[in-house]
């Protein structure tokens, strides 16, 4: 056997580690658990955070202008009753040629002036297909009195209750609508209250007004429009699977083939949900901190204390030939375990807690006895965790990393250790 | 030639303000195979000393010539390897690692000195039957006496192959029954393997079968008397 430097094979090293783990069971049982608590907890309110968060976004899209809105260029940045997609008809032809999963939706949007005897008030007219439209789904059961719009009926409206009370409108109620059109003239249409809705959104029950398609396309007759060609002011694209909205997005973009009209995702038709979300997910984040903070505090705490109660050994193994290399491994490897440990039994009490609250929710509603509106949209009160598996790659990686930081210190502190101030402790 | 040459050696600490002088000069050889025993009162330099000898420390002046190799000016990595592969060690306490049975434990240095798994095994199992112990090869220190401790650690120090044996009062919290067992164990394999054996001590027990004693005073050696023939060497 020739003179060689020491070495000690990863196996012997993982084997020490573990048993010195297991050494003090107690200690390292209460840190895992407290490890796992913490990971929990985390886990619990980013599952909670994604999960208001998602139905948030899932009830905008819903209720807003879809996963993908096709509309004329400039629309977003500057609506206005002039600007809307002159043939309709051909560009649905060819949206429609496309297949998309999922459905599309023809929609006009203008700014009207809506007058009874009573009152007069600035309200969106939102024109679409009455019988199939997201909107119907959404809304319909929201409807307090009255019916919903019938296909065909080109003068019914269906309004909120709150801009029922400023109008002292009632289902049966004849309500003027009318707008500017380009060149200062104006243009007005009779339409008849058939419903009475409350959505629990202010912005939509105090502002919104909903009519069939045909009768928002009047408008745009006046405003110069072929009502032959199927003017609308946009598209909606609703998906079955929100995650090929990219793909489809670019699917769009080369069908449309003309520059004055574009595609928008969500999240560029709704900035302000988008800027809440990430705010929210912020604060989210903080709370992880706070709990990643304890983690390493316990973890350096029991590793420490293990590596000073152990100064003799480590002074005994320095003296038969271990090098501090090997010493200063066989700590990390101690906590590398230690994190392996902590993160598995973290998943397993995080994501236990996750699977519960998925399929069973928590109800929100005592805390939020006006309504869960926010931003624009509503979250639903019985909120249910969610986890993307981006995210819980995410949680993973940070606290697998977090524990293993942890261990550098203590490391280093065991590898210094010399052996003859060792030996006389 | 000498196994071990001590040339001039010299150490000096700092203790708070006060400067205290462990080892004052200390020129000493031993031979291959000797059964030697450093004596004195506690404070007179022995474990200095040896931890000197063992390259555990640095002296503050002098050279130490160990096998031929000057381990004075050695950094640190060097003489880690050179503790490994040419001396063991036996304390006078806590000498196991806790998490390691008796076999793991003997084991360790040929681990770490990179021998085969059936080379391990082999000289470990053949040291602790040597030692008396092959029948609790298995358990972990914790369910070991205090004597039976100190046999595996002269099992792991012999299993290795040194050169050098450097036990620093390996006796001291053993009763007369056991301490007496093991000193005639390490003798008897002092002289089976060849292997040279410095001890500090003050135990009697030691001095007794000691072949050569060195006392140390103030940190110098004030006598050096060989008792008897090693079994190499005539009587000086």
């Amino acid at each position: 056997m020739s003179q060689r430097h020491s070495h000690l094979p990863l196996t012997i090293l993982f084997m020490l580690a573990w048993r010195n783990l297991w050494r003090h069971r107690r200690r390292t049982l209460i840190t895992l658990t407290s490890i796992a608590i913490g990971f929990g907890l985390a886990v619990l309110f980013i599952g909670l955070g994604d999960g208001s968060h998602n139905s948030m976004i899932r009830n905008a899209i819903k209720l807003g202008e879809g996963h993908i809105t096709v509309q004329p260029k400039g629309y977003l940045q500057a609506p206005a009753n002039h600007k809307y997609l002159t043939d309709g008809l051909s560009l649905s032809a060819k949206l429609n040629e496309l297949n998309v999963s999922g459905s599309i939706a023809p929609r006009i949007s203008l700014q009207v002036l809506a007058s009874t005897a009573n009152n007069s008030v600035g309200a969106a007219l939102e024109g679409f297909r009455s019988n199939s439209d997201q909107r119907k789904d959404m809304l319909q059961p929201q409807l307090i009195e009255g019916n919903w719009i019938e296909a065909g009926d080109h003068r019914g409206i269906v309004i909120g209750d709150g801009m029922a009370r400023k109008l002292k409108a009632k289902v049966g109620s004849k309500v003027v609508l009318m707008a500017g059109k380009r060149g200062g003239d104006s243009q007005a249409q009779l339409g008849r209250v058939r419903g009475i809705f409350d959505s629990r959104v202010d912005e939509l029950d105090d502002y919104l007004i909903l009519s069939d398609l045909q009768f928002a396309q009047y408008f745009l007759a006046g405003e110069g429009a072929i009502i032959e060609q199927a003017p609308v002011t946009r598209f909606a694209v609703f998906l079955d699977d929100p995650d090929t909205m990219d793909y489809w997005k670019t699917q769009i973009k080369a069908v449309i083939d003309n520059d004055s009209i574009v595609a928008l995702d969500w999240q560029e038709m709704m900035p302000q949900l988008v800027q809440f979300i990430i705010i929210d997910d912020a604060g989210n984040y903080v709370f992880l901190i706070l709990i990643l903070i304890m983690v390493v505090f316990g973890i350096v705490n029991t590793v420490l204390m293990s590596v000073l109660e152990r100064t003799r050994e480590f002074g005994l193994l320095r003296a038969l030939g271990l090098g501090r290399q090997h010493l200063l491994l066989l700590v990390f490897c101690e906590t590398l375990l230690l994190s392996v440990l902590a993160v598995v039994i973290g998943w397993l009490v995080g994501g236990g807690t996750h699977w519960w609250f998925s399929q069973h929710g928590i109800d929100f509603s005592a805390l939020m006895p006006e309504g869960t509106a926010i931003m624009g949209t509503f979250m639903d009160p019985v909120v249910y965790t969610e986890l993307s598996w981006d995210r819980v790659t995410q949680l993973t990686v940070i606290i697998f990393v977090t524990t293993l930081l942890s261990g550098i210190y203590p490391a280093l502190k065991a590898a210094r250790v010399t052996p003859v101030e060792a030996l006389r402790t | 030639m000498a196994l071990l040459t001590l040339q001039g050696i010299s150490k000096c600490y700092q203790q708070g303000e006060l400067q205290v002088n462990a080892l004052t000069d200390i020129n000493l050889q031993v031979e291959e195979g000797e059964f030697a025993a450093l004596v004195g009162p506690s404070g007179s330099g022995k474990t200095t000393l040896l931890n000197i000898i063992g390259g555990l420390d640095t002296p503050t002046q002098g050279q130490t010539l160990l096998n031929n190799m000057d381990i004075t000016g050695m950094k640190e990595a060097e003489l880690s390897n050179f503790r490994l592969f040419q001396l063991g060690f036996i304390f006078q306490a806590y000498n196991l690692v806790p998490v390691l049975s008796a076999l793991e434990n003997v084991e360790l240095v040929m681990v770490l000195q990179g021998r085969t798994v059936e080379e391990k095994r082999e000289r470990a199992e053949h040291y602790l039957q040597l030692v008396g112990l092959q029948d609790v090869m298995h358990r972990r220190p914790s369910a070991l006496s205090g004597g039976q401790q100190q046999r595996v650690a002269v099992a792991r120090a012999l299993a290795a192959g040194p050169r050098l044996v450097l036990a620093d009062e390996p006796t001291a919290n053993l009763d007369s029954e056991n301490a007496t067992a093991l000193l005639d164990i390490m003798h008897r394999l002092s002289h089976e393997e060849k292997t040279t054996f410095i001890f500090s001590t003050h135990d009697p027990r030691v001095m007794e079968r000691a072949e050569r004693i060195i006392t140390l005073h103030d940190g110098k050696i004030v006598s050096d008397e060989v008792l008897q023939q090693h079994h190499d060497q005539p009587t000086i």
